[in-house]
């Protein structure tokens, strides 16, 4: 099953890249292509050569800022490319994955027409690729610079294929623009839940569509591990265009195919109407808010907004290990942002983990964090591990700045070896002792005087308490508070890991005030979150880190806050009868 | 008088329009751009226009026998502050900061209408009237007010006095003391006396003067200059390192710093406080290129006390790279944004 799907994905690429070549051996299918524009296309014109100045002018922007990653000869392998993944883009092939054209075909790209929905290849300089490190260049280079690179791109380092060649170049364009988005209702989205099913996307994209189905087998056209989409993160869709929650995007995508990808076009093979259906199922996938609006992004970063108060909230009794429980349901989840541990070696320069949702609740003695994080394997190593778990100074390689294509990041992906996927929470030993601004040093703590507590669990099951004194320091455990910790819930599921860890929120009297933070309700309780995917290799310091949170115990409203409003609002009551009688008084005094 | 005065209002008009058009998002609010580096000025001529306009619209409305009453004028002038506050400034200034840049126009509208008794009888007339409650409509005004008031102001107290989960506040110096020396790899290095090794000329020279003259263009898109491409074989001092420098720049530090080294890395929305943004005027081109060797090589983590955001990612790149490397480094930094580093004198 899985085979043949594959088989027909490698068919229908290599049948469009390939096929001038294939001409005469399968000249029926082309003709009949050639006759028959899939649904939603209409064929089109390709674009005139841009002009001899524009190119050279180009080369001017290309040299500034982009052969840095893209290379000299665009070959996607400047000095950047052997730390990132996805690699930099490879222009000589002319492979371009955000397109409005049919799969196989170059992009639109016309260096006198900068219009949405007309020009893939300014879209993207213009919008970046998220999720990968092409940044957005609008802003920063003028309408006019953009066009000049691109002109410089599409005709002196595309080298296997030309724009404006009719003999070999087809335009057969989908009409985005004319096409109405169906409404997503609820039966919109269900038959598009049950065609995702039929068409087959839950082979590579998961049960959820977290990206987790198949995700081990992938290789783009270059021979790279590619992982695919997670359909929760539109934030992260190369094709989101900085507007990652409008469902075009998706219909694109899934009319097109991502060239270069194992990502078909589904054009020939399903209707308009059936592709809407899909595009407004995916599209309610993606994370919202409790009142299920789009997550406000941030314009600058193009992420969710970020709001560094994780609230917990009171229960009364045991805090329930359900998450269906409403108490849980009634808690407000944050989005935790991930970047790679980059700051002692081994740097961490592709994490996989890129959030985490946060969520907490307390009672008289404990505190509750409910984390799930999007981790397309579940990883547990096999055998014992060659450290201790106080370890830190582990033996974990970090990618050298120079290999080649062969050693480089990208190539290693699905090739390290396996750990376990952990996730951690650090919190200041002593921090109602720190100064107002001060926090303790954010990797493992600052010194002896300014310690941290880490609490770590991971996917062997195992839940540890170590004191860090120094980024380089091997932790210290602390055994009798382990007794202490308990692991609610510990389910990988589609993709997902779902924890929910307890610890005693401590207190004056019997606890070890010198190593274990003291949980205080109504205070700011500086938090850091690290997360480890053992099938990225991550351990030890390799790993994802956060900034600093703070844990907000909710404290229950004081009895007072229902009260005085009211006494201020009699108070105003009567100082309005006070003027009212006042200016009564006075005018009659004047008319006397 | 009148045709100037027209004009005047039209501006107005127009302006008031584009306001509200972006207050209520019909508008995108990046129609009218504010340019990098400029914002200042810009806002002040804003203003201007802004206030030649109402000149205009008040002049025409009074010419046209609709004059705005006095007490009108005052709420009007005031609202349109604090919306212009809250709207058009950009980056968003912080509600404390508002408040009190509304309580001081407020004054202002207040020393207004009160210049002459005329102004202020005239301005306080619409509240007596309301008080006095002389028509059927002020009658109904005045128990609304009544009524209104003490609710507005009780579901306000009671909103304030919630608990509340913010984000504490937390400042820090962007750009602490640097000490006196700073020892990197063994060796001791003089902040007011090291130079850059690389920013030399052809002949091996240091030279500022030379490097100066290759550094990219200030502009839009900051791009190279003319015949001082990097990448070029030929290249022999400055312009050698300064590829070097980009090599090593994009292996380590366009994570954070950026493809463009303005702070937006692919790491950088994870961090707080976020990346440096070299591209502002504020970071390397206020410093001196020895100021940057120390806070590059020292990192976060050596930060001075009065520095603390010891929550800062940056790496002490003496972990990663030699001295010769963060040289090179920094000299790319000012080549590609286009600034001079300051010097001691």
């Amino acid at each position: 099953m899985m085979n043949t799907s594959m088989g027909r994905k490698a068919g229908v690429v290599l049948a469009s890249a390939f096929g001038l070549a294939l001409f005469s051996a399968s000249s029926l299918v082309l003709t009949a292509s050639a006759e028959e524009v899939p649904q939603g296309f209409k064929k089109g014109e390709l674009a005139p050569e841009p002009s001899a100045d524009m190119i050279e002018a180009g080369k001017r922007v290309y040299f500034t800022k982009c052969v840095w990653c893209h290379g000299v000869d665009g070959a996607g392998d400047g000095p950047g490319a052997d730390r990132l993944w996805p690699r930099p883009r490879n222009f000589n092939q002319g492979t371009f994955k955000i397109r409005h054209t049919a799969s196989g075909e170059l992009p639109l790209f016309d260096a006198k027409k900068p219009i949405p929905g007309q020009n893939d290849l300014y879209e993207t300089v213009t919008h970046g690729l998220p999720g990968s490190a092409m940044p957005s260049w609008e802003g920063i280079l003028t309408e006019e610079q953009r066009l000049q690179v691109l002109a410089f791109v599409t005709t002196q380092l595309v080298k296997d294929r030309k724009f404006t060649d009719k003999q070999s170049e087809t335009q057969t364009i989908l009409q985005l623009a004319d096409l109405k988005p169906k409404e997503a209702t609820d039966e919109s989205r269900k038959r598009g839940s049950e065609l995702i099913v039929e068409k087959k996307c839950v082979e590579c994209h998961g049960m959820e569509g977290r990206g987790d189905g198949n995700a081990f087998n992938l290789k783009d056209d270059w021979g790279f591990s590619i992982q695919p989409a997670n359909w929760h993160k539109c934030w992260n869709f190369r094709g989101s265009r900085q507007d990652p929650y409008n469902v075009k995007n998706i219909f694109r995508t899934f009319s097109t195919g991502v060239n270069g990808t194992p990502m078909p076009s589904f054009a020939d093979s399903t209707s308009i109407d059936d592709r809407w259906d899909i595009a407004n199922f995916v599209n309610s996938l993606c994370e919202r808010d409790p009142e299920g609006n789009p997550l406000p992004i941030d314009p600058l970063t193009d992420k969710p907004k970020i709001n560094f108060v994780i609230p917990s909230n009171a229960v009364e009794g045991e805090i329930p290990a359900d998450i269906e429980n409403e108490a849980w349901q009634k808690t407000q989840k944050r989005y935790v942002a991930m970047g790679g541990q980059i700051t002692h070696k081994p740097r961490n320069f592709v994490n996989r983990i890129d959030d985490i949702w946060v969520r907490s609740l307390y009672n008289e003695k404990s505190i509750v964090y409910l984390l799930e994080w999007d981790d397309r394997t579940k990883s547990v190593a096999e055998g014992k591990l060659p450290w201790a778990p106080t370890e830190v100074n582990v033996d974990v390689k970090e990618q050298e700045p120079k290999t080649g294509e062969e050693g480089s990041i990208a190539a290693h992906q699905n090739n390290y070896t396996v750990y376990n996927d952990a996730i951690a929470m650090e919190t200041p030993v002593k921090w109602q002792d720190l100064p107002a601004p001060i926090k303790p040093r954010y990797l493992f703590g600052s010194n002896e005087q300014f310690p941290v507590d880490i609490v770590k669990w991971e996917a062997d099951g195992s839940i540890r308490a170590f004191k860090g004194t120094g980024w380089d320091k091997d932790f210290e455990e602390r055994d009798s508070y382990e007794e202490n910790l308990k692991v609610l819930k510990s389910e990988w599921k589609n993709g997902r890991w779902y924890v929910m860890i307890q610890r005693p929120l401590g207190n004056k009297k019997d606890q070890d005030y010198d190593e274990d933070t003291l949980f205080e309700m109504g205070k700011y309780i500086p938090t850091v979150f690290f997360a480890w995917d053992g099938h990225n290799g991550d351990a030890g310091r390799k790993m994802a880190v956060s900034a600093f949170y703070y844990t907000f115990m909710q404290p229950p409203t004081p009895r007072e806050v229902y009260i005085y409003p009211f006494v201020i609002a009699g108070g105003i009551v009567l100082l309005e009868a006070w003027v009212l009688t006042r200016r009564a008084n006075k005018r009659k005094g004047k008319t006397l | 008088m009148k045709a100037l005065m027209s004009v005047g209002a039209l501006v107005g008009a127009v302006l008031l329009l584009l306001l509200v058009g972006m207050i209520l998002d019909v508008v995108p609010s990046n129609s009218v751009r504010l340019v990098e580096g400029y914002m200042p000025i810009q806002m002040l001529f804003e203003v201007a226009c802004f206030v030649i306009g109402f000149t205009g619209l008040s002049y025409m409305l009074s010419s046209m026998g609709m004059a705005m009453p006095r007490f009108w004028q005052g709420i009007g002038f005031w609202a349109f502050v604090l919306l212009y506050l809250k709207f058009r400034v950009y980056p968003p200034i912080p509600f404390s900061v508002r408040a009190m840049y509304g309580t001081v126009s407020l004054v202002a509208v207040f020393m207004w209408v009160s210049a002459s008794e005329e102004d202020w009888k005239k301005f306080k007339q619409p509240i007596m009237n309301v008080l006095d409650a002389q028509s059927g409509a002020n009658k109904m005004l005045r128990y609304a007010y009544l009524v209104l008031i003490p609710i507005l102001i009780g579901w306000t107290s009671f909103n304030s006095m919630k608990p509340k989960s913010e984000e504490p506040i937390e400042l820090r110096t962007v750009h602490p003391a640097p000490p006196a020396s700073t020892k990197v790899h063994g060796k001791t290095y003089t902040l007011q006396t090291s130079q850059n090794p690389y920013r030399v000329n052809p002949e091996g020279k240091f030279d500022q003067e030379y490097s100066n003259k290759l550094i990219v263009e200030q502009g839009m898109g900051r791009l190279m200059a003319p015949n001082a491409n990097p990448w070029d074989e030929k290249n022999q001092g400055y312009l050698k390192y300064v590829k070097e420098g980009g090599e090593i720049f994009f292996q380590n530090c366009h994570f954070c710093h950026g493809d463009n080294l303005n702070g937006r890395g692919l790491h950088a929305f994870a961090f707080n406080p976020i990346p440096a943004n070299f591209t502002d005027p504020g970071t390397i081109a206020q410093l001196q290129e020895t100021f940057i060797f120390w806070r590059v090589a020292k990192g976060g983590i050596g930060l001075p006390n009065e520095g603390f955001p010891w929550a800062s990612v940056m790496p002490p790149w003496e972990q990663h790279l030699t001295v010769d490397e963060i040289w090179k480094v920094i000299l790319f930094e000012y080549w590609h944004t286009g600034y001079y580093p300051r010097t001691w004198d």
